[in-house]
């Protein structure tokens, strides 16, 4: 609703669409609740403590209050100054284990909060791992890092001070109704009369207030994507000089936002001076009415009561807006909850049957057996694969993009299970191994060459983490690659940055080698870099390229004729088909599909 | 900063003078309320003393006792309305000053970025960049309003309230005053205690999300290895670093807080004490002394905690401010000369002169380049990655300017130009081709928004994108990028190159890059760069043999310096970096097939 109001260049700005977000909000869920309050069980002491400080405060707060109305009701109004003294002494005590309970209070409240938080990351992390390829590939990454960030972070509030504050305001709120009604019955029910007055407003404000800080969020993620994309794309921007353009585009957007902002900072300079307003009318109120009773003879009230009324009654109203706060801060939370739960509960599409068996050795023969396989039901995209890799073989796979290459990978790899058919592993069903087992005779090198930002030894470990330094060394020597990868600043210590991006193409693609060759893996998966890098490096990946496959079972994605050459079989692929196998030279005198991409390739690179 | 308040003067006058009439009015309120308590006790109790009228305003003899009480209640809820009202505008007011500095910051530091060279985004990360237009803007923001604006309100505040009190009696006012200056002293030492730990907690917190997001996004290596429980331990053992430094930061809080509020207390305290012997001796009014001195110094207290929260938006404003200004003041380290002449039209005759460039002194990354190119040459530059190819052509436009000699366009130096003509009569296709999120058809028009779409398509058509884009979706309005519809490297890079033909540009900048795609493509793709190619002055940096036979020149670039220059034909012939590339590329074509006129097909021969 929102969005619309947004100004229409911003479409020509950037198309930000809005329509994934998720809701910021969710009822207060009683099961939810629960739940998060099973996350306080391990540290139950803790919990348990913190709930006796809790009550305590609560009572402390209006006694303490109420010490002081007394001393200026008795011994002020009667001139008793060793009442007074005795007073002051009893407030000071007071005073001080007040603060001596709101020190654990604060802390274990606090604390609490981190640890169910720290407890909760920790099964999300775990949870995460269970989960197979497929909800990585459909799940974005900022969806999961929100859950872990933002949503457990509401969450901590919840528990923090949502839960343990609104009590404290509660146990308050009744004991300093307690103590006026034992003032006066009667000014307290005319008290009782204004606090639906402040709910009111409480509540008819937040709800606005929530709206508008959507409202403000949602404009603010459009002017950071802009930024974003502007700051990225600077050297086209400035290449076309569309400077100005730019400038006066992103001018409107943050008015626009600026706007928003203004309306929640109206609305907010209204609300806080209303909710004062209400309690001047409660002084005015009390003066007249308290006042009255106090002034007709007989009245029973007395001068020292109304004080401790007057002060008490500030007891009672602070809670209520504080209290309509955390109201939302809780539906916030239930929001965080809701999601986090369900992230947790989403069951892993498939684990190993307790029946899975172990493989110790593996020869490394791989038979694809009428093998059918989908991503979405309904839209399959390998239709009845057959073919046998025998041990030791190069097997390259060849086709456009979408003919089904990268989903045989995925399926040797166990990232996916296979439809129908059957895809057996030296003559075991894969669906009946082990997957850790199957994994640890598998090396996998993909496109995206990605790294962890570690040392360059420490990347390579990650294919088998007891190898020595000298073992990764010598990996790289049996590479034939050595030297280029003590070229490097520091050599195989050298940072390898986000990504690996202090490295260059090539250089990362050889350490991912290095990752795979390093676990001595009896099949390898290999999909075929594609970005382009200067033909003098490309010359020593493509040799290490060599050394890495001999004697395994390799499936290789290829894009270099070189590595098609040396395989033992090509399988060519057209929308799920294998349509022609066979070796290169055999393929190119067949005259098929093959030899006809081959042909017009090597067209386009003469002409 | 000062200047930027300055700037805003007359909003900040209004908003100061504002926030003074609302310390004024609470204050007679307050009084007021003090006032009907010694009115009604006088009344009920003739022997304690009688109530000072303000400003001399004595109700009639007249009036009974229950109508001055009305009377004074009346005056409250007067008073209280008055307030509501002020405060309100004075709130709108003040959002109205901070938006109105918000915006115009974020606009100016948007602007400058649009224009800021090269250089200053090689030094900075896009992360930084974009803080400083969303976070640190606030921050300067801050300083004028929570800074400024709230010293002198804060000040008045205090000073208002110490002379009401002073007022009143002054060596109560003294003695209940007597451990602000502790509390204000604490203040400073817990928040500079506590700033340190803060800072360690969000690098802690920096590290938590970066082992998940590494995680997220290397789940397929993470997998493949059997790297879950490494993992999962490293996870954890970054959570616990988080949960062990919120827990400094708790200790810390839930020690100062209660301290505090301790001392707070003691005030009350000694007020009780003090300040009821004083009303039992008859010095001090119950109400409008002791009353209104309990609230006072309440209010007091807020203030001072006020001064603490000054004092850190002292700090996050100034390092806020220091990378906003960062930006402002940053040099245009390319711009025009003052008065340069406008040229529209520019014939396409390039020269380097004795070209030296290095982006770090004293690490050259260009010397000594000459060469030149007539109106309508192609000119192709090889060479090994990092021998500065990319560098080189990026003079040209003046995204660098080069530390000596010269770069000449149509005899004038490019510095002599105006960037916009020299920029707008290059056209540029960049080897990431990156794309902005809007369609396809505000993409091909970036430099020249005002392009009518028979323009478009006819650009569109020369670069081969035509058909491919009329299949997507919404044709030329379908929305691309991060949010829209997804697009092969073949079809980003046909776009990028649409868009730098939409401006019929004399010179073009080819950054050949293409990722491998198939073959059609890439067939497709050698005639959209020969057509593109056509009758303007090309610099391409190219790795395809079939490009590079093409070029009337080719440039080899090592280490910054030409060490070959000639035609395809003539670089065959002599010995040298182009030969052996050549040469590598031939055995191995060699190796594929018998078929001899494979000889130099590709580089990379892609199937």
């Amino acid at each position: 609703m929102i969005a619309s109001a947004a100004p229409k260049s911003q479409a020509t700005l950037v198309a930000v669409s809005t329509h994934e977000r998720e809701p910021d909000k969710h009822p207060l869920d009683f099961r939810l609740i629960v739940r998060l309050f099973r996350y306080t069980q391990p540290h139950a002491r803790m919990r348990n403590i913190l709930l006796v400080s809790v009550v305590l405060r609560s009572i402390q707060l209006p006694c303490l209050t109420w010490i002081i109305a007394a001393v200026i009701k008795g011994p002020v109004a009667d001139g008793d100054s060793r009442g007074l003294v005795v007073g002051a002494c009893l407030f000071a005590a007071l005073a001080l284990f007040t603060q001596l309970t709101m020190y654990f209070r604060q802390r274990l409240a606090l604390e609490l909060g981190e640890a169910v938080v720290h407890d909760l990351r920790n099964d999300i992390f775990r949870h995460l791992q269970r989960m197979p390829m497929r909800y990585f590939h459909t799940t974005k990454v900022g969806r999961i890092i929100s859950r872990m960030i933002s949503d457990v972070e509401d969450l901590r509030t919840g528990v923090q001070e949502v839960l343990f504050v609104t009590l404290v305001q509660l146990g308050q709120m009744i004991v300093a109704a307690t103590f006026m009604l034992w003032y006066d019955a009667m000014l307290f029910l005319l008290v009782l009369g204004l606090a639906p007055v402040l709910w009111a407003i409480n509540r008819h404000f937040h709800r606005r207030l929530s709206h508008a800080y959507r409202a403000i969020r949602d404009s603010f993620s459009r002017v950071t994507a802009t930024l974003a994309e502007s700051v990225n794309g600077i050297r086209v921007t400035q290449g076309f000089v569309r400077q100005r353009t730019n400038a006066a585009l992103f001018h409107e957007l943050i008015e626009d936002h600026s706007r928003y902002n203004f309306a929640a900072l109206r609305m907010q300079g209204l609300f806080q001076p209303l909710l004062d307003l209400n309690n001047q009318c409660f002084v005015a109120l009390l003066l007249l009415i308290g006042g009255w009773q106090v002034l007709s003879p007989g009245g029973g009230t007395d001068v020292g009561d109304l004080v401790g009324f007057f002060f008490m009654a500030g007891m009672f109203f602070s809670p209520i807006s504080n209290i309509g706060g955390q109201y939302n801060q809780a539906l916030t939370a239930m929001a965080g909850a809701e999601r986090v739960f369900r992230l947790l509960d989403t069951e892993p599409e498939w684990v190993d049957p307790p029946s899975a068996r172990p493989l110790p050795q593996v020869r490394g023969r791989i038979e694809f057996r009428d093998l059918s396989f989908a991503y979405d039901p309904g839209r399959p995209v390998l239709h009845d694969i057959s073919f046998v890799a025998e041990p030791g073989k190069t097997i390259a796979l060849v086709g456009h993009t979408g003919s089904g290459k990268t989903s045989i990978i995925n399926l040797i790899a166990k990232f996916y299970l296979p439809g129908t058919g059957e895809l057996l592993v030296d003559g075991h069903d894969i669906r009946q191994i082990r997957t850790a087992d199957l994994r640890r005779h598998v090396g996998i090198v993909l496109q995206q060459n990605f790294l962890f930002s570690a040392s360059v030894l420490d990347n390579v470990r990650v294919g088998r983490p007891e190898a020595t330094d000298d073992e990764i060394i010598d990996v790289f020597r049996r590479l034939d690659c050595l030297d280029l990868i003590e070229a490097l600043p520091e050599g195989c210590h050298t940072q390898v940055g986000e990504r690996g991006g202090r490295l260059s193409v090539g250089q990362r693609q050889l350490v991912c080698f290095a990752r795979a060759m390093v676990g001595d893996p009896r099949i390898l998966i290999l999909d075929e870099a594609t970005s382009n890098v200067d033909s003098m490096t490309e010359h020593r990946v493509q040799r290490a390229l060599a050394r890495l496959l001999s004697g395994r079972t390799s499936f290789v994605i290829a894009h270099r004729l070189s590595t098609i050459r040396h395989a033992d079989v090509v399988l060519v692929l057209d929308h799920g088909r294998i349509v022609e196998r066979g070796s290169h030279d055999q393929l190119v005198k067949a005259s098929g599909t093959y030899a006809a991409l081959y042909e017009r390739f090597v067209d386009a690179c003469a002409a | 900063m000062l200047a930027l308040g300055w700037r805003y003067r007359a909003g900040c006058v209004a908003v100061v003078f504002q926030q003074c009439l609302l310390v004024a009015i609470g204050l007679w309120s307050l009084g007021l309320t003090g006032l009907a308590i010694d009115y009604i006790r006088a009344t009920v109790d003739p022997i304690s003393a009688t109530p000072q009228w303000p400003l001399g305003l004595r109700p009639p003899e007249s009036w009974s006792p229950r109508l001055v009480v009305a009377a004074i209640a009346g005056a409250i809820l007067f008073l209280a309305a008055l307030h509501t009202w002020a405060r309100y505008i004075a709130a709108v007011r003040a959002a109205d000053l901070t938006q109105r500095i918000v915006v115009q910051l974020r606009s100016d530091v948007y602007e400058k970025l649009q224009r800021l060279s090269f250089r200053f985004y090689d030094r900075h990360e896009s992360g930084s960049i974009i803080n400083r237009v969303t976070g640190d803007v606030q921050g300067v923001r801050l300083f004028v309003d929570g800074v400024m604006i709230q010293v002198i309100v804060t000040g008045l505040t205090l000073a208002v309230y110490l002379g009401y009190m002073l007022s009143v009696h002054v060596p109560l006012t003294l003695a209940c005053l007597a451990t602000t200056p502790i509390m204000w002293f604490a203040s400073m030492r817990f928040s500079r205690k506590v700033r340190p730990a803060y800072q360690r907690n969000r690098a802690a917190s920096d590290k938590l999300v970066l082992a998940l997001s590494e995680n997220v996004q290397g789940m397929h290596v993470v997998k493949s290895f059997n790297c879950q429980d490494r993992e999962i331990a490293k996870f954890v053992a970054a959570n616990e670093e988080v949960k062990n430094g919120k827990y400094e930061v708790f200790r810390k809080l839930s020690i100062f807080q209660p301290s505090i509020g301790f001392l707070a207390q003691l005030n009350l305290l000694i007020l009780m004490g003090y300040g009821g012997r004083l009303v039992l001796q008859g010095e001090l009014l119950l109400g409008e002394g002791l009353f209104v001195f309990a609230n006072l110094l309440n209010q007091f207290a807020t203030q001072v905690g006020n001064l603490a929260n000054i004092s850190n938006s002292i700090q996050s404003s100034i390092t806020g401010a220091e990378r906003v200004f960062e930006v402002l003041d940053a040099p245009l380290e390319v711009d025009n000369v003052p008065e340069t002449p406008r040229r529209k039209a520019m014939a396409g005759h390039l020269r380097f002169e004795h070209v030296d460039f290095a982006y770090q002194p004293g690490k050259p990354v260009l010397a000594a380049i000459d060469f030149e190119a007539r109106p309508g040459q192609c000119i192709a530059i090889a060479g090994a990655t990092g021998s500065g190819k990319s560098t080189l052509v990026s003079l040209l436009p003046r995204f660098y300017d080069p530390t000596a000699g010269r770069v000449l366009i149509d005899s004038v130096d490019v510095r002599d130009w105006h960037l916009d003509d020299l920029r707008r009569n290059i056209g540029i296709v960049f080897q990431d081709s990156f794309l902005f999120s809007h369609s396809v058809a505000a993409n091909i028009a970036f430099g020249h928004p005002e392009a009518t779409r028979e323009q478009i398509e006819r650009a569109a058509r020369t670069a081969a994108a035509h058909e491919f884009i009329e299949q997507l979706p919404d044709g030329y309005d379908t929305i691309i990028g991060e949010y829209g519809c997804n697009l092969s490297g073949g079809q980003r890079q046909r776009l990028a190159i649409a868009r730098a033909l939409l401006l019929e540009p004399p010179i073009l900048i080819l950054d050949d890059a293409s990722s491998a795609v198939d073959p059609e493509t890439e067939h497709e793709m050698l005639d959209a760069m020969a057509r593109a190619m056509h009758g303007r002055t090309t610099l391409v940096i190219a790795h395809r043999m079939s490009t590079l036979r093409r070029a009337d020149r080719i440039i080899v670039l090592d280490h910054g310096r030409i060490v070959q220059q000639g035609t395809h034909a003539e670089l065959l012939a002599m010995p040298g970096y182009y030969r052996h590339a050549a040469a590598i590329q031939s055995a191995r074509a060699h190796e594929v097939t018998a078929m001899p006129h494979f000889g130099f097909s590709n580089l990379r021969e892609v199937v």
